[in-house]
């Protein structure tokens, strides 16, 4: 007995302790815990050092739900639509934010806290975290509520070798045939593409891969979403010439299997120092970080090239953080509470140094832009003016389907270009008009 | 005696409504979906009756079609070459004295491995260019293969790995047939001069038959269910060359949330590999009792 009294003190001394913790711990909980539904995207472990930050700031806990792309969609849809939502904030993607707004499923934040406001330093996005539920539009004005606060702008930026070009004497490519000039002199495969793009089909893969190429030429899917105006676009002259640019560099300098590149293996192409160029979603800590990268301080960053007549044209792909509608009151207080704290220039420069691209254009635009570490903010900062919603219509996900297969199967080679953007158009004017819009196609590509 | 008859049906009624529960009304609720639209106004799901408007689509719909064509070379091919595999292995096997525990062992471990493993190992063992084969061609002096990116081999590369994943299954079920059957006969055979060859023609293959046709069976209806080894591999493409029909059945079901569609197709299908079931069972009962 007095050897068990004797063994079992430090243990009896450890629980008292961990108990007063947990009390001092619940003491300065203000808020109850909360769950976040998210994908695992190149900028995730950024994010998830900020919640932890979050944590240890305010004693409130977060918990993260971590998913897939698809796989994050579909639980969130399964979410708002059920009784009670286990998911207190949603991080929605640009392809498929509208399709949770159409629905009713969001909270209007003011709804929650009339005081709440987004901080001015923060992108809108195209006024995307806005919804007019009366008109079913996406704006900040007149009727329009506030129903999301942005997480990540996830837009592409052309990464390069900046010692290649140094090497080469080349300059950063404002153009599409400038772009490829540039590659053209570093492409000596197997050792080294001239580019690496991702042209695999997913849920919204090759698609916002090849908006930049199709948007810079004036070309598109659906005409102007925003302004009602649905006519099928994808088989355009001016698509036609993006995706022309876009092939010229994969069969020229590209990767040989371009059809079937992933991001992760575009992001692997640039770590390992196979790829000269490729266009990525800023997530520098993976090029920077020794334990991952081969490249270390010699990627640097720009905003995509255009053609000459339009300029760059990003598509967005950004984030945005919801709260569903479904979600017990408390708990909405306590996702608006994360929200809140999110949006602060403290949050905004410990989710930078975490390694993932802030959304506040201060913190963007701050002396932390000149640092070696963030030395992709200026080309983000440039890039977010240019950049296009890619989708506005609860539909996209079909659209998407369409687009995703077609797109690919033009870069593999199953179907030639022209047949696969007239098939394309014919699928997605079927889309909308069984959906209810007005969806005229222009004449099929001769 | 009545009583008894009673009592064992009886006892069946909890097991038939425990089915019925589990799996008949939710078939149930998936056929009246079919029927249906399903759009989701001001959080309230709403349900448009389209009569067989969802059906009626499914002929003009080329991913199902490409889906469906793939899925059959997929299940003829893979389940052909893993009998034929897996029923070696076995004859190899029984003749093994020494060591044969060990041999066992080895030839099970690819179905002790969960399909996500399966997924990484063999991605990372396809990669252009990272991956050991082409490492291998490159050492012999060959180009390098796109395995997965490659319309023309990428279904080729998955029919692989199920076949390198599911062999053990057809090898076990053959194994444990061929070691059930009656040595006497054989030792007859030889008696009577048989050589390997005729044993195998004429007698191992005969007694074999109702085992062969129910591993071929199960099989089949796996692999008209693959799945995992598609969704990681690569997703269906390129272009359509790897899509198979559970895969379409997820785009559309849920990617897309064309959630009456997917059901029509869910239901379609259902009932397709259940005529090719019931085909199958007759054309073996008919066989063995020819036999």
């Amino acid at each position: 007995m007095a050897f068990f009294t004797r063994q079992t003190k430090p243990l009896r001394t450890g629980l008292a302790a961990s108990a007063l913790a947990l009390c001092a711990s619940l003491a300065t909980a203000a808020e109850v815990p909360i769950t976040i539904v998210i994908n695992q995207s190149p900028w995730f472990p950024g994010f998830q050092a900020v919640v932890e930050k979050y944590e240890e700031d305010t004693g409130n806990t977060v918990n993260l739900d971590v998913n897939p792309f698809a796989g994050s969609l579909e639980k969130q849809r399964t979410a708002v639509r059920a009784g009670e939502s286990p998911f207190d904030i949603l991080i929605m993607n640009a392809g498929f934010f509208v399709e949770f707004y159409t629905g009713g499923f969001m909270q209007p934040l003011t709804g929650i806290d009339a005081d709440f406001a987004l901080s001015e330093d923060i992108f809108t996005f195209d006024d995307s975290v806005c919804w007019d539920a009366t008109a079913k539009t996406i704006t900040c004005d007149g009727d329009g509520q506030l129903v999301s606060v942005p997480v990540n702008p996830f837009l592409p930026l052309l990464h390069y070798r900046s010692d290649l070009y140094e090497e080469h004497g080349l300059e950063v490519p404002t153009t599409w045939d400038q772009l490829y000039e540039n590659a053209k002199v570093m492409h000596n495969p197997p050792r080294m593409y001239g580019i690496s793009q991702r042209g695999q089909r997913g849920a919204f893969d090759v698609t916002f891969d090849v908006f930049p190429y199709i948007l810079s030429h004036g070309g598109g899917v659906i005409a102007d979403q925003k302004g009602g105006d649905y006519t099928v676009t994808i088989n355009s002259p001016e698509t036609l010439a993006g995706m022309e640019t876009y092939l010229k560099l994969a069969n020229d300098v590209g990767h040989p299997s371009t059809a079937g590149q992933t991001q992760t293996n575009v992001i692997q192409n640039m770590a390992t120092g196979r790829a000269g160029h490729i266009q990525g979603v800023p997530a520098p800590a993976q090029f920077d970080d020794p334990k991952q990268s081969a490249v270390v301080g010699k990627v640097d960053y720009a905003v995509v090239p255009g053609t000459e007549e339009h300029g760059p044209a990003p598509g967005l792909g950004h984030w945005l953080a919801g709260i569903p509608r479904n979600v017990s009151d408390e708990n909405k207080q306590a996702a608006l509470a994360f929200l809140t704290w999110f949006q602060t220039d403290e949050a905004q420069h410990a989710y930078a140094e975490a390694g993932s691209p802030p959304v506040s254009k201060a913190v963007m635009t701050s002396d932390m832009a000149d640092e070696e570490p963030y030395r992709y903010m200026r080309a983000l900062a440039a890039s977010i003016p240019t950049a296009q919603l890619t989708f506005t219509i609860p539909e996209a996900s079909q659209v998407l389907a369409v687009t995703e297969l077609r797109l690919n199967q033009a870069i593999g080679g199953e179907l030639e270009l022209k047949e696969a953007l007239n098939m394309a158009a014919e699928e997605i004017a079927k889309v909308l008009s069984d959906a209810g819009y007005d969806a005229p196609m222009l004449d099929p590509l001769q | 005696m009545k009583s008894d008859t009673f009592w064992r049906h009886a006892t069946l009624w909890p097991a038939l409504v425990l089915f019925a529960l589990l799996t008949i009304l939710p078939l149930l609720k998936l056929l009246a979906l079919s029927f249906h639209d399903v759009e989701w106004v001001n959080r309230e799901a709403v349900w448009e009756w389209v009569g067989l408007a969802n059906y009626a689509r499914l002929p003009q719909d080329n991913l199902l079609r490409a889906g469906a064509l793939n899925t059959l070379i997929f299940a003829v091919v893979a389940v052909a070459l893993q009998m034929l595999i897996g029923f070696i292995l076995a004859l190899l096997t029984t003749r093994v004295v020494r060591g044969r525990v060990f041999y066992r062992t080895v030839f099970i471990l690819p179905i002790l491995v969960p399909g996500i493993i399966i997924g990484a190992i063999w991605k990372l063992m396809y990669s252009y260019d990272f991956g050991v084969l082409n490492s291998l061609l490159l050492w012999l002096g060959l180009a390098p293969q796109d395995w997965l990116g490659d319309p023309d081999l990428a279904l080729l590369s998955v029919i692989i790995v199920d076949v390198w994943h599911w062999t053990p299954f057809c090898f076990l079920l053959l194994l444990a047939g061929l070691e059930s059957l009656p040595d006497d006969i054989f030792e007859a055979a030889k008696i009577d001069g048989a050589t390997r060859w005729q044993q195998l023609r004429h007698i191992t293959l005969p007694l074999m038959l109702p085992t062969i046709a129910v591993t071929f069976v199960f099989r089949m209806i796996l692999a008209f269910k693959v799945f995992d080894e598609i969704y990681l591999l690569t997703g269906g493409g390129p272009g359509t060359s790897t899509e198979v029909i559970s895969f379409t059945i997820y785009r559309r079901f849920f990617t897309e949330d064309q959630t009456g569609y997917g059901a029509a197709m869910s239901i379609a299908v259902i009932a397709v590999i259940a005529a090719g079931i019931i085909a199958a069972t007759r054309a073996t009962a008919g066989k063995g009792a020819k036999a």
